[in-house]
């Protein structure tokens, strides 16, 4: 992420951010969305966002 | 002032004593409240110190024991609470100006099991602000010091609960755990803290930071310690809509069946990038010695591993989601970290949240396909040991990489447990992760571990 396009979600959000942290909040971000960016959701189109935990124990499987 | 050996005692031994009339609850209490008053000048790990109820609470135990009550093992044990669990009548603040003069109606539910369980309440223990923010020099809470090297953090946001037990001010206390926020400070401090399956604790009156990533549950100085306090508050609670309805097994009675015969796997992706090589070399004496009890131990692959830091993504959304309104309203009452952090949390795009939940899942899947081969995983709990003050005020000190968060995307039980020290006398730490709602499993090979060291029987100079 850039700076540039920091800012630019931060006038999208309607948010603000001292000009001298907007560095280290790119940073936070950047690492934060590296995977998500790097995520091809082609690849698996079946994959649904995970929001429930139940569980089969004696085989360790979790529901989704 | 009472011993040393009084403050470090164990629940098992102290609640013995307690039991069989070798020590009045309210002489134990008074002992802990003298040395609240003496240690925590210079520790700041409580925000509010309640004499008067700790009192009341031992008058209380004294009596249920004076009729022959002894059916639970917390009857008169002091405990402390994080102060984002909701106490009836008294100032809850979440670390936070924000809440500065909250005083909440009810009780959180844990806290209302663990008072049924008979425990006394010392008081109410610094959190990092509303478990994420740090408190620098000039918040309105000092932050909590390690007992370890005073210059040094004792980790978060479960700060004052690790500070508290590594310096024998309780003899357990309540954690929440978002990201790592008992298995860190456990780390940091030198002690026992449980992040249970997600929903086997409830969450009902605990402040939240991010809905589908917090998780409730025990600190104390011994794996064993953890067990207790797990079994008066496991359980399903209609107030927590994430709660589960999973029986609760006994979690003390399966702790001495040792582990032979179990399987350890270690994922060596992520968990040991950038490790300090002191950290390293205690997590790997910690797998000798599980192999010296009886256990394999190999290496597994946990393919999408690497896309773990998605995890952040989520945690930063949620929490934005949940403050946005006062973030908005009262900007100043917020630290200015905090602040940022929170911020930087509704930047993130929508679908870019659902991405996040979608790594979750695939995270989820291959964690499960791992746990089907063995029954726990073992990495460091933190790959590096705790930092000073000086390096995390930093202006451009980032939020650091953990090995914990992973098992809070996937909701799996996971323990801190001592490991060793690096030379320069800071508590390394081993974390096992089980299957979901296998904390027995999970406990049972952090005690044999234990049980076969000594590194938790060593306590910082106070």
């Amino acid at each position: 992420m850039t700076l540039e396009e920091l800012r630019d979600r931060m006038k999208a959000a309607r948010v603000e951010i001292a000009e001298n942290r907007l560095e280290v909040v790119r940073r936070l971000l950047t690492d934060a969305l590296r995977p998500i960016h790097a995520m091809d959701s082609r690849a698996n189109r079946t994959l649904e966002p995970a929001v429930t935990f139940e569980t089969v124990r004696s085989r360790g499987d979790r529901g989704q | 002032m009472a011993s040393e050996e009084l403050f470090y005692a164990t629940i098992r031994d102290i609640g013995a004593r307690l039991r069989r009339r070798a020590l009045s609850p309210v002489e134990l209490t008074r002992a802990h409240l003298e040395r609240i008053e003496q240690l925590d000048p210079k520790l700041h790990a409580f925000v509010t110190v309640t004499a008067d109820r700790a009192l009341a609470d031992a008058k209380a135990a004294e009596a249920a024991l004076g009729r022959g009550d002894i059916s639970s093992p917390l009857l008169g044990i002091p405990i402390g609470y994080k102060d984002i669990y909701a106490t009836r009548g008294i100032l809850t603040t979440g670390g936070s100006a924000l809440l500065a003069d909250w005083v909440p109606d009810e009780d959180s539910t844990c806290g209302t099991r663990l008072q049924r369980a008979g425990t006394v309440m010392l008081g109410k223990l610094i959190t990092h602000e509303f478990a994420f923010g740090i408190q620098f020099p000039g918040h309105r809470f000092p932050a909590a010091r390690n007992p370890w090297d005073l210059e040094r953090m004792p980790g978060g946001s479960s700060s004052g609960s690790g500070a508290a037990l590594a310096s024998g001010m309780v003899f357990g206390a309540l954690g929440s755990d978002t990201g790592g926020s008992i298995r860190g400070p456990a780390s940091f401090c030198g002690i026992a803290g449980l992040k249970p399956t997600y929903g086997r604790c409830s969450r009902a009156g605990v402040l939240t930071l991010s809905w589908t990533l917090d998780h409730t549950g025990p600190m104390a100085r011994t794996v064993e310690d953890c067990a207790y306090l797990l079994q008066a508050l496991a359980g399903y609670d209609a107030a927590d809509p994430a709660s589960s309805r999973e029986p609760v097994p006994d979690y003390v009675a399966p702790l001495g069946r040792g582990v032979r015969g179990l399987r350890v796997g270690v994922p060596r992706e992520y968990f040991f990038e950038g490790i300090d090589p002191e950290v390293e070399k205690g997590f790997e004496q910690a797998l000798a010695t599980l192999r010296q009890l009886g256990a394999t131990v190999e290496d597994v692959q946990i393919p999408s591993i690497q896309s773990a830091g998605a995890f952040m993504a989520i945690m930063l959304a949620e929490a934005f989601a949940y403050h946005e309104r006062d973030l908005r309203e009262h900007p100043e009452l917020f630290g200015e970290l905090l602040r940022e952090r929170l911020l930087a949390g509704g930047l993130i795009m929508g679908s870019e949240y659902v991405q996040a939940q979608r790594i979750r899942a695939r995270l989820q899947a291959e964690m499960s396909a791992v746990l089907r081969r063995v029954d726990v995983l073992a990495t460091p709990t933190s790959p590096k040991p705790a930092p000073t003050f000086a390096m995390v005020y930093d202006p451009d000190y980032g939020f650091p990489r953990g090995n914990t968060g992973p098992f809070n995307m996937t909701g799996l039980p996971a323990l801190a447990v001592p490991c060793g020290f690096t030379a320069s006398g800071l508590p390394i730490s081993l974390q096992i992760t089980g299957r979901p709602f296998d904390e027995t499993t999970v406990l049972r090979v952090g005690h044999t571990y234990e049980q076969a060291t000594d590194w938790h029987k060593r306590h910082p100079q106070m």
